[in-house]
């Protein structure tokens, strides 16, 4: 579980987040929507601890997160907006390489990077170099990453962009997937797409969480024109 | 596996895959190889030996090939953005850096090391006979001395690459940190301040090499680079973890971090001149290094005390100037390895430190040379082919101890030039000299003594007017022939009865006019011409000031080779024109000669007016040194050691077709097998993407 409080970051004199609480218990897909500038990105790269909040905690499973940066690593998948890989490897070079450095054990590697291959969709193309993928099958590169090792927490940023619809369609089954062991964050405009397989809505507008929708057993319009409300109807 | 091990086989790995590690290796390689066939060049002759050579053409490049190899190890990262995938990971920046340090530092030194094996064949194939007197274990040395630099160059640029977002700004970053830094900063220090000038000799990063690969191995010179490269990994670090400081949540982060980053520097000053000032030695040159200072040279040195001053009188372009630091920073260490004298070692370069320069030319130095100094007591050794171990040793032995107490007769009661007379007419500045030079000076009537003291080391016959008696040329001539040493300055007023026995010692005085066009009054002659006598071979290149003298030839019984078992042999000393105005003749010595028997040492010289006080005080010249060469050879002090066989010097043995394949095999044929060789994988990994 992780439990975010009272989060507040900023950049220069901006304030990009204000008082941002929230928990994403195991087993729960969030996705975090508004428009652009609200914060999204930002949100998650301070979970990430690739940023340094201004204020707030981040609890995963009752341990203050960014007082042990380097155990809460371990525990955290962590997809970015816009993942560069390692052209010159190939997809299995580069998540074996990922598996070893995060520290996995080398006799457990390859059924690492098997799992995770599947689980994206990738097994295909483990001979593959990336140098030679789609935009699209990069990103699913960089989500088998993000899995690679069961993280507790999952954090996805822009995840549904460059991918194609059939696997846009896979992400539920992927994320269902993969909330069996995680907490997982979602970032992203794909309302639609979230409302299929998300177990809840969390409206960040001007870097404050404006709403909180429950997406569980909502009709994906409903939820759409709730969500669309809080954003401000300029998200689609 | 590791995180930094998994970071360095990825590293490596990036490095293989990319056309620019190919081409700045094969830049490096046909570089360092035409570096290396100049060094050769100008080497040759040289007391330099091969592994100094090759390690000091190959030092200075590798700074730009460690910040050309390690400017993308992290500002890539950055630009594409990995980098934060890198840091989500559960792995220290620490082990990142660690990783990629190690995985740039092992591409350097393959690099280097490749570079010697290649270059070491080359050698072998083309140029045998410079790979005389070189061994395994100076590369080895040479190796590690590079490995070394080689590692906190490497650390500097992977901080230089943490800091900067573009691998281009990096590279430059590193070579303004690495190469105009500090080369500028010596330049700096030889331009403009006269007392560092005179402290620094060859630039302290090139001297480490070239001590590392004649066997000095400077401990703390190696912990100094071992220091440079730990801050500078722990500044890396710092550059790296400062990556997450976004946001004004991180201003504290930042802080902290800046003064951390700037204590570790300060702390890497402080450790930097600790090490400089205690700087341990081991010696590995009984390992096999050629510059093994010899028994007889510690034996000097531990028998010497108190501080002696050296000063290399020389320019620093001069082709001899590293090999004679280099033999003077043995000097040091060994004497203070062997507990002896405290040595202090200047440079001064006659074309910039003009004032210095003339203080040790009116002291009698001579440019080119080193010159050695204890109070008031300086000897000058010429940097010329007898220049060595050797020359140094003697030159130290005798600015530091007088062997023994020596007395030296004044004869007295011929109208001679007192040396009690402290008028410019007397030679009470020259006595004193040669108390300091551990003599004991006495008169001594010939007329009134029955004969001779036993303990006399030298008699002084300065300038007599008078004749001598029979009994006294009899007493003189019978200590002669028992081994005595006699110094006769002639009067050119009147030579007195003293002319009359020197025929018979192998000495004929001609009283000619000596028509000069070196003058200075019309009547003295400036005498720069000096054969290879051990009193004169030292005053080469210096003058000496002599009025009206006397001319010598050698007498019959020196033309003839001497009479019976004994050999004379005449040496004309300082030379104007075609005659001799000092000459030597030494007796007893030669083949078949009892060694065990005391040699007749007589030195005359055509005039002793050189030596009074008026004359040395008057005028710059090396009167003074001059007469104590002759008092130190005649009195068995070593004044002048011939030779220098402390160093073997490099002989290639090329001709111009040998140097023309030595440079084809080296500059060409190699780095273009090494392109090829590093390519292939490349253009392989580039197919298959």
């Amino acid at each position: 579980m992780i439990e975010v409080r009272n989060m507040a970051f900023s950049y220069r004199r901006k304030q990009v987040l204000r008082d941002v609480s929230f928990v994403v218990s195991p087993g729960e897909i969030v996705s975090v929507v508004g428009a652009n500038g609200a914060g999204k990105t930002t949100l998650l790269r301070v979970l990430a601890t690739l940023a340094v909040p201004d204020s707030g905690t981040v609890m995963v499973d009752g341990q203050d997160a960014l007082a042990r940066p380097l155990r809460y690593r371990r525990q955290m998948g962590y997809l970015p907006e816009r993942p560069a890989l390692y052209e010159d490897m190939t997809v299995k070079e580069y998540l074996r390489y990922r598996a070893a450095l995060k520290g996995e054990p080398v006799k457990r590697i390859r059924r690492r990077v098997n799992e995770a291959a599947d689980l994206c969709q990738v097994s295909h193309l483990l001979r593959t170099p990336i140098g030679s993928l789609s935009a699209g099958l990069s990103k699913r590169v960089a989500l088998a990453d993000a899995l690679l090792l069961r993280p507790r927490v999952l954090l996805l940023d822009d995840f549904l962009s460059d991918l194609d619809t059939a696997m846009r369609d896979a992400a539920g089954e992927v994320l269902s997937n993969a909330a069996a062991f995680s907490s997982v964050i979602v970032t992203g405009h794909e309302i639609d797409d979230f409302a299929r397989w998300t177990t809840r809505f969390l409206v960040l507008r001007d870097g404050v969480i404006a709403s909180s929708v429950d997406a569980t057993g909502i009709d994906v319009a409903e939820l759409r024109e709730r969500v669309d409300a809080v954003i401000g109807g300029d998200e689609r | 596996m590791s995180p930094v091990r998994v970071t360095f086989m990825r590293t490596v790995g990036v490095a293989r895959g990319l056309f620019s590690t190919v081409f700045v290796i094969g830049g490096f390689l046909a570089v360092a190889a035409l570096s290396f066939a100049y060094g050769l060049e100008t080497a040759e002759g040289g007391r330099l030996p091969l592994p100094v050579v090759w390690a000091s053409r190959v030092a200075p490049l590798l700074p730009a090939l460690a910040a050309l190899l390690a400017m993308d190890v992290w500002s890539d990262e950055r630009m594409t953005g990995r980098v934060d995938a890198l840091l989500s990971a559960a792995v220290r920046e620490r082990d990142y850096v660690l990783g990629k340090f190690l995985g740039v530092w092992a591409m350097t030194m393959l690099a280097v090391a490749g570079f010697m094996v290649t270059s070491v064949a080359s050698v072998w194939l083309c140029a045998p006979k410079a790979l005389a007197g070189s061994d395994v274990c100076s590369f080895l040395l040479a190796l590690l001395a590079l490995a070394l630099q080689t590692g906190a160059w490497c650390a500097v640029s992977v901080a230089m690459s943490a800091l900067f977002s573009r691998p281009a700004a990096a590279a430059c970053a590193s070579i303004v940190v690495l190469v105009v830094l500090p080369r500028g900063l010596w330049e700096g220090v030889m331009i403009l301040s006269e007392a560092g000038r005179r402290t620094v000799g060859t630039m302290p990063i090139d001297a480490h090499v070239i001590d590392f690969a004649s066997g000095i191995v400077p401990v703390g010179s190696a912990a100094a680079y071992v220091a440079v490269a730990a801050v500078m990994l722990f500044v890396a670090t710092k550059f790296v973890a400062s990556y997450r400081f976004v946001g004004r949540g991180a201003f504290g982060l930042k802080v902290s971090t800046g003064v951390s980053v700037a204590l570790s520097l300060v702390l890497c000053a402080l450790t930097l001149l600790f090490l400089r000032k205690v700087n341990p030695v081991v010696d590995l040159t009984a390992a096999g290094a050629s510059a093994a200072l010899s028994p007889r040279t510690r034996s000097i040195l531990a028998d010497s005390g108190g501080g002696i001053s050296i000063t290399s009188f020389m320019p620093r372009n001069d082709p001899g100037f590293d090999s004679t630091a280099r033999l003077l920073r043995m000097f040091r260490r060994e004497s203070a390895s062997v507990g002896g004298a405290g040595m202090q070692i200047r440079f001064v370069d006659p074309r910039w430190d003009i004032g210095a320069a003339e203080r040790l030319v009116q002291n009698g130095a001579v440019e080119n040379s080193v010159v050695f100094e204890k109070g008031r007591r300086m000897v000058s050794v010429p940097v010329d082919d007898d220049f060595g171990e050797r020359a140094c040793a003697s030159a130290v032995r005798r600015i530091t101890f007088p062997p023994q107490r020596r007395n030296v007769y004044w004869t007295v009661g011929h109208g001679e030039i007192g040396y009690d007379v402290y008028g410019p007419f007397g030679m009470s500045d020259i006595a004193r000299d040669l108390a300091r030079e551990g003599f004991l000076n006495h008169p001594i009537d010939l007329a009134a003594s029955r004969s001779i003291p036993r303990d006399c080391a030298l008699i002084v016959i300065a300038g007599a007017k008078d004749d001598f008696s029979r009994a006294e040329i009899g007493r003189v001539d019978s200590h002669l022939r028992e081994g005595g040493r006699l110094l006769v300055l002639m009067s050119s007023t009147k030579t007195g009865g003293v002319v009359s026995m020197l025929p018979s010692w192998g000495i004929r005085p001609v009283d000619a006019p000596i028509m000069e066009a070196k003058t200075l009054t019309g009547t003295d002659v400036i005498v720069s011409d000096f054969t290879d006598h051990a009193i004169s071979a030292p005053l080469k290149g210096s003058r000496i000031v002599l009025d009206r003298p006397v001319t010598f030839v050698p007498s019959a019984v020196a033309e003839t080779g001497g009479s019976g078992a004994d050999n004379i042999g005449f040496s004309a000393v300082a030379v104007v024109g075609p005659a001799a105005v000092a000459a030597a003749v030494e007796r007893g010595v030669g083949g078949g000669g009892d060694l065990a028997v005391r040699p007749t040492r007589i030195v005359a010289v055509g005039d002793a007016s050189f030596a009074m006080n008026g004359q040395l005080a008057a005028r710059a010249s090396a009167n003074r040194d001059f007469f104590l060469n002759c008092a130190a050879y005649l009195s068995g002090a070593d004044a002048h050691a011939f030779g220098g066989e402390g160093f073997d010097t490099l002989e290639t043995g090329l001709d111009r077709a040998g140097r023309l394949r030595h440079l084809a095999w080296t500059a060409a044929f190699v780095p273009a097998a090494a392109v090829l060789l590093l390519a292939l994988p490349v253009v392989r990994r580039r197919r298959r993407a």
